[in-house]
């Protein structure tokens, strides 16, 4: 349980009120709207949701790799010193040394024409002053923490001659070259088969001793936050749902959406009567958002004060636990079943996906 | 990897063999070379055209006069035979097709070297910059003028060269040489003069096949760099803390050169095609003007020998293209 043992000093990296739009043809995106979070010294945080909920692009704006034509603002402070707003040569001095980066699919993310080894090394270099054989030496060394056997012939190799999750590991070796505070680990595990998965999140977890810093994981992966992080963020809309240490936020959720979230959660220790309950309907466009609570069109509990005013995050537990809800005082204690129909009928849920506007929508048997 | 360049050889050989025989049928089929004798007032003695006739073998059928072209194994005279190393007798005349088309070669090998080297530096520059900042007014200018060479035809964008050579010429007091790959006097200049008067008589003819050439492998360059730069791992390199200029060199340009090294090759097959048209316009004694002038003389052995020239100039082109993107690109391996 993680109840703030860390003071003040320790705080990393706090980002406040981050606003992040995109200007397009069709209108403004608004990719993230205000999200705050901060993240402690050795701590693991999750953010969570659903593709195109804005949790990637809100830690890319902090990275200050978000193309030109999004608007950013709000403040992103890494111990103290302000990020957003830095020249893109201040910028490149902060990646990779204080804060690195893993990305999603590892078979597109390393150059193809440069050996893996010259690809760590470049990262070595790029903030420090070594000489070439140092970084190669150091870029070995990184291929054996992350697991990859032979690491002084595989340093030579190009990417296309290793498998996904070789390559992911190697993403991870970058992304230790220079003993960074924090790493940003972007849907790490989400392109790789899942026998590999567990294999690179343990590859994740050594790089993280290594280097004692201090993770962000984003993930649509529940089962991944389960097993890895102290705190959790859940996002929908571009904005913080609901975050709180991770088993009051699995226990005991205070936000419709995240119990939805986990009651579509498949479990291995469930009965097998145990039914799935999705959530009904799609998340709603980011250039049109609804009036309100951005969840209220598919909210099971929602009424009139849902669709006139946004709820902002009310402290609803000891722990810190936050939620973005107008009756979350209505969800102690709640299961998903007590909200959401489970998938009984398929004829039912159909009709229902049809009254919702959604024709396409036909779900799987889940049993 | 030499395995490799015999195997590519062996393949084109058959390609070679298919064109030029081809390109042999349907010259042979346009037109016969001696109606001018045939026709010609006072008329000539019938026994003065078989005689020519025969010294051009044209007494004998198209497919056996292919294989004469090719082998030169079944006559006496060893004057044809192109594997033996001789071109074929030639309608025009008394030309030496074999001399002829040596001077000829140097000539355009100069327009068509200039032209494609300009092209392609000018091309992988405008093409990156378009590229980087996609949308700009810059990109805008740069498409549109791209777009505007890819639309014009060679022959109306060679006089319009032509004519923009003479006013400047009349206006800006520049000296560009609108006639001729040479002045009328070159064999007695020297030097630097000489030097000059080459480079004033490419200023012209060189832009009109640049340009051509240019506009494709820009818009080219352009997507192929956009590419690029919406990848990974150009992001990933960003992500490692390295310079904008390095990103942008090491990694991003070096990856988007790649699939023009391609092109490249096919822009020398294209450079000597509009070399044809604007040798015309400008009045090169080149191998275009060499072209077209056999054509109308129906001289079937000089057409091939043009062919066998451009075959082998492509078919290089195209080799070193193929081994250059094994040495860019580590995923192709040649064994």
């Amino acid at each position: 349980m993680v109840t703030d043992p860390w003071p003040d000093t320790d705080l990393l990296l706090t980002v406040e009120d981050l606003t992040v739009e995109f200007p397009t043809d069709d209108g403004i995106v608004q990719a993230v709207r205000g999200v705050s979070y901060e993240l402690r010294r050795g701590e693991v945080l999750g953010i969570v949701g659903e593709s195109g909920s804005g949790k990637s692009v809100s830690s890319l704006a902090v990275m200050g790799l978000l193309p030109k034509t999004a608007r950013i603002s709000g403040s992103a402070k890494l111990q103290g010193r302000e990020l957003l707003g830095l020249s893109d040569a201040e910028l490149s001095k902060v990646r990779g040394n204080k804060i690195a980066m893993i990305f999603q699919d590892p078979l597109t993310s390393l150059s193809p024409v440069y050996t893996i080894g010259y690809q760590l090394a470049e990262a070595v270099l790029a903030h420090r002053d070594v000489p070439k054989e140092k970084a190669w030496d150091r870029a070995v060394e990184l291929l054996d923490i992350v697991g990859i056997p032979n690491p002084e012939q595989r340093a030579n190799s190009y990417p296309h001659e290793l498998s996904g999750g070789m390559r992911q590991r190697v993403v991870i070796a970058i992304a230790m070259a220079n003993d960074p505070d924090v790493i940003i680990a972007d849907e790490p595990t989400t392109a790789l088969d899942v026998t590999v998965q567990a294999q690179v999140m343990e590859a994740l977890n050594s790089a993280r001793q290594e280097t004692g810093a201090a993770m962000i994981l984003i993930t649509h992966d529940l089962g991944v936050v389960a097993g890895t992080v102290d705190r959790v963020c859940v996002m929908y809309a571009g904005k913080l749902v609901e975050t709180g240490a991770v088993d009051q936020v699995f226990y005991g959720p205070r936000m419709p959406y995240t119990l939805g979230l986990l009651g579509s959660l498949p479990r291995l220790d469930a009965t097998r009567s145990h039914r799935l309950t999705p959530i009904v309907g799609t998340p709603p466009s980011l250039v049109n958002l609804p009036s309100g609570c951005p969840f209220s069109p598919r909210c099971p509990i929602v009424q009139p004060i849902c669709i006139q005013e946004e709820p902002e995050l009310f402290s609803v537990g000891v722990d810190g636990q936050l939620a973005a809800c107008h009756f979350h005082e209505r969800l102690i204690g709640a299961q998903p079943v007590d909200l959401f129909p489970p998938t009984t009928i398929d004829e039912e849920l159909v009709a229902s996906y049809e009254d919702a506007g959604q024709d396409d929508a036909a779900p799987e048997e889940t049993t | 990897m030499l395995v490799y360049v015999l195997r590519r050889l062996l393949v084109t050989i058959p390609v070679l063999i298919a064109a030029t025989f081809f390109t042999f049928v349907l010259v042979d089929a346009s037109g016969d070379p001696l109606q001018e004798l045939r026709f010609a007032v006072p008329p000539v003695p019938e026994e003065t055209i078989q005689a020519r006739a025969e010294q051009l073998y044209l007494d004998r059928p198209t497919i056996e006069r292919y294989w004469l072209w090719l082998t030169g194994v079944g006559n006496s005279r060893g004057d044809i035979g192109i594997l033996q190393g001789k071109w074929g007798p030639s309608t025009q005349g008394a030309m030496d097709i074999g001399q002829e088309i040596s001077e000829r070669f140097l000539i355009t090998l100069r327009l068509v070297a200039a032209a494609t080297l300009f092209a392609l530096g000018l091309a992988v520059v405008t093409g990156v910059i378009s590229a980087v900042k996609q949308y700009s007014l810059t990109d805008n200018v740069l498409t549109f003028f791209g777009f505007l060479g890819l639309a014009m035809p060679t022959f109306w964008l060679a006089a319009l060269v032509k004519e923009a050579g003479i006013w400047a010429n009349q206006n800006l007091g520049t000296n560009f040489a609108t006639l001729g790959a040479t002045s009328p006097l070159y064999y007695r200049m020297e030097g630097w003069e000489a030097f000059m008067d080459v480079v004033l008589h490419l200023v012209l003819p060189t832009l009109t096949l640049m340009l051509t050439g240019y506009a494709a492998i820009s818009r080219y360059q352009r997507a192929s760099m956009l590419e690029v730069l919406n990848s990974d791992y150009i992001r990933l390199a960003r992500a490692k803390g390295l310079r904008n200029r390095v990103v942008m060199r090491r990694h991003a340009l070096r990856t988007a050169l790649i699939p023009v090294v391609t092109l490249a090759a096919l822009t020398v097959s294209a450079a000597l095609t509009g070399a044809v048209i604007t040798e015309t316009v400008f009045r090169w004694r080149g191998l275009g003007t060499f072209l077209t002038q056999s054509i109308a003389q129906y001289d079937a052995f000089a057409v091939m020998a043009f062919l066998v020239i451009s075959g082998v100039l492509v078919v290089g082109a195209n080799l070193i293209a193929d081994l250059l993107y094994g040495v860019l690109d580590p995923r192709i391996r040649y064994d």
